[in-house]
């Protein structure tokens, strides 16, 4: 026999009162691993959104804007004196100091057209540099492409399947990742086009169609996945091309620009473009990302705060259930120590006890801290979040757990150890 | 090596009770022979507890010297003193005071659990000890399962199952009917035939018979008269 038999029987006497500790240390590991789960997981996501959303600087005519109130009621802005940017702007770009900080320039001209009687809006682009930017934006492949069909036709026939039904329909199907894959071959020449999916499914039209705009025939290069942008409702073709369509020669509406901030300052750069473009205003989003960022900090000093009351309560459970039990086993210690344990022996007993619930506590709060955060973790972050199963975090979660029973056994071991055997024995 | 077992000489004990100092002890001297066997008689207050803790290396006296074995063990450090305890002394308490959640076996083998033997010589001497007292059979059961009787049995094996020398009861028939009283202090008699010392408190002049000597204590101290002793036989004040 060694002392954790003892230990381990005295465990198994005392359910009820062992339970309740066990019960305060997984309510304590589950949040603290809940709240740094979502934190986490959070954190993530939105480097993974503001990393995927690539532009982050756009670049647009200035001009004056009038703004009428009357009564408290305020008209939409009218603009007056606009300035049109041009090629010249962005070859103006491209001799900008920083320009290595630039690493997607995306130019493009908006316009609108009609076809028959729908208006559709025009967007004339670098279609590479557009997909770039814009990491969304897939073509549906030919298979899917003749379900669409197939769909849209049906759609003809059953005059009671609306526009929005097909378009939840070409939603249940996977885009082919041109964008990052076979970017090389995504070549759009001036008479081809490439459409969002909810104009194709108003225009009734599908890869390979011809439209015709302004009179020019123009042939759909592919049809767009749905992304839940306002792409969806665009038509992209070369920018050369749109410019002569529209009748804007050399016009450009904006431009769209991915930079890389952690290659270079940001004032530097914003100033060189203020200076070689003089008539525009620039816009940075690094504003949104650290306004993100700050968000996300503060989530994270609450998490912290949150973590270190729970921590604290726990201890103090653990702490006080451990006392208890001490003051219950008064006569018990006094046994032991009159059949020779020495006060180390006693104090091991007792950290034994704290630190073997401890571990369990903290093996069953890690999964009930992922639990939690795998189902409540999407509500609370107000985002779809994936937590993945994390080793690293389960020993975290134990370590601290063993902390927390040390920490929070050692006193009632040292009192235990304090206790005079003779006192202890009067209780005989 | 020594005859004495026990060697008290002068020893005193003050408390502080409610701001008043209690003299507990008032110099007792005693000798205690090795393979005696002694039974310690008095009303209760008179000191006879004490007189056992002290002895048990339990409780420091306030003055006053006491060897066991040759050995002065208040001069040890209190961890040397548990050891001590561990390897000299073997404890029976009033009311047994066995560990609830451990079984028969368990219980007898608590003074071992710290030593550097194996488990399973462990295991061997605390079953072998378990059948000298009579409870072969019995080794499994927890403390509520057996009898007031088999309780004290598995007491005093546990107090002998590390081999010691020197064993200390307190009142252990107290709890007891007059049957198993007397099989227990033929036990106790059995014990010191073989070569143990036994000390004992007891407040049952019954007792008396199946030891060596009887030493009596009033008021704190070792008492001679006859007086005395007519009143503790007959469970009367003084």
């Amino acid at each position: 026999m060694q002392l954790y038999h003892i230990t381990i029987n005295n465990l198994r006497r005392r359910k009820a009162k062992m339970f309740f500790v066990l019960l305060g240390l997984i309510i304590g590991i589950a949040t603290i691993v809940s709240v740094y789960g979502v934190v986490e997981t959070m954190k993530t996501e939105m480097t993974r959104q503001v990393s995927e959303f690539g532009v982050n600087v756009i670049i647009t005519p200035d001009a004056g804007g009038l703004t009428f109130s009357y009564g408290g009621i305020t008209l939409p802005e009218i603009m007056y004196d606009v300035e049109q940017l041009n090629t010249a702007d962005v070859e103006a770009i491209d001799k900008l100091p920083s320009r290595n900080m630039i690493r997607v320039v995306a130019p493009k001209l908006l316009g609108v057209d009609m076809h028959g009687e729908h208006k559709v809006i025009i967007v004339g682009a670098n279609i590479r540099e557009e997909f770039l930017v814009k990491p969304w934006l897939k073509i549906i492949d030919d298979t899917q492409l003749q379900k669409v069909e197939v769909n849209i036709n049906e759609g003809t026939e059953k005059s009671n399947e609306t526009n929005e039904e097909i378009n939840d329909k070409k939603m249940d199907f996977e885009a082919i990742d041109l964008t990052r894959q076979d970017l090389e071959e995504l070549n759009l020449s001036n008479n081809q086009i490439l459409i969002g999916s909810t104009v194709a499914a108003t225009l009734k039209v599908t890869k390979g169609d011809v439209l015709t705009l302004s009179g020019q025939e123009l042939e759909v290069y592919g049809v767009l996945s749905v992304s839940g942008t306002m792409e969806d409702q665009q038509i992209f073709m070369n920018l050369g091309a749109a410019q002569e369509l529209l009748g804007r020669s050399d016009e450009i509406t904006v431009i769209e620009m991915a930079v890389d901030y952690l290659s270079g300052s940001e004032e530097d750069l914003l100033s060189e473009i203020n200076l070689a473009l003089p008539n525009t205003r620039v816009t940075s989003l690094r504003q949104e990302t650290l306004r993100r960022d700050e968000m996300l900090m503060r989530m994270v000093r609450f998490g912290i705060a949150l973590s270190t009351l729970v921590l604290l309560v726990g201890m103090l459970v653990v702490g006080l259930t451990m006392s208890s039990s001490v003051r219950e086993r008064t006569r018990e210690i006094g046994v032991f120590r009159a059949l020779g344990f020495r006060k180390s022996h006693i104090v091991k007993m007792i950290v034994m006890e704290g630190v073997s619930i401890s571990i369990v506590g903290g093996f069953l709060g890690y999964f009930a801290g992922m639990f939690i955060t795998g189902y409540a973790g999407p509500l609370l972050a107000g985002m779809e979040i994936q937590v993945p199963w994390r080793i690293d975090i389960l020993f975290i979660a134990i370590g601290l757990a063993v902390v927390i029973g040390l920490l929070s056994s050692l006193i009632p071991a040292y009192q235990a150890s304090k206790q005079d055997p003779v006192e202890a024995l009067r209780f005989i | 090596m020594s005859e004495i077992m026990i060697s008290l000489k002068d020893i005193r004990k003050t408390y502080k009770s409610m701001g008043d100092e209690v003299e507990a002890l008032k110099s007792v001297t005693l000798d205690i022979k090795k393979g005696e066997s002694v039974s310690v008689m008095g009303h209760s207050g008179s000191g006879k507890s004490t007189l056992l803790s002290i002895i048990g290396a339990l409780n420091p006296p306030t003055s006053g010297i006491i060897e066991i074995d040759g050995i002065d063990i208040y001069k040890l450090s209190q961890e040397k003193r548990a050891d001590f305890r561990r390897e000299y002394l073997g404890f029976v308490f009033q009311q047994f005071q066995l560990i609830p959640y451990l079984t028969a076996h368990e219980n007898v083998m608590l003074p071992l659990t710290t030593t550097k033997r194996s488990n399973k010589e462990k295991r061997e001497m605390a079953e072998e000890v378990l059948c000298r007292v009579g409870l072969g059979n019995k080794i499994k059961r927890l403390p509520n399962q057996l009898s007031g009787g088999e309780q004290e049995r598995v007491a005093i094996a546990r107090a002998i199952v590390n081999e010691p020398p020197l064993i200390l009861a307190d009142e252990p028939t107290g709890s007891l009917d007059t049957k198993t009283g007397d099989e227990i202090m033929e036990l106790f008699q059995k014990l010191n035939e073989e070569g143990l010392t036994v000390l004992m408190v007891t407040h049952n002049p019954d007792n008396t018979s199946y030891m060596g000597r009887t030493i009596l204590m009033k008021d704190g101290q070792l008492s001679l008269d006859e007086e005395d002793f007519v009143s503790v036989y007959s469970n009367k004040k003084v």
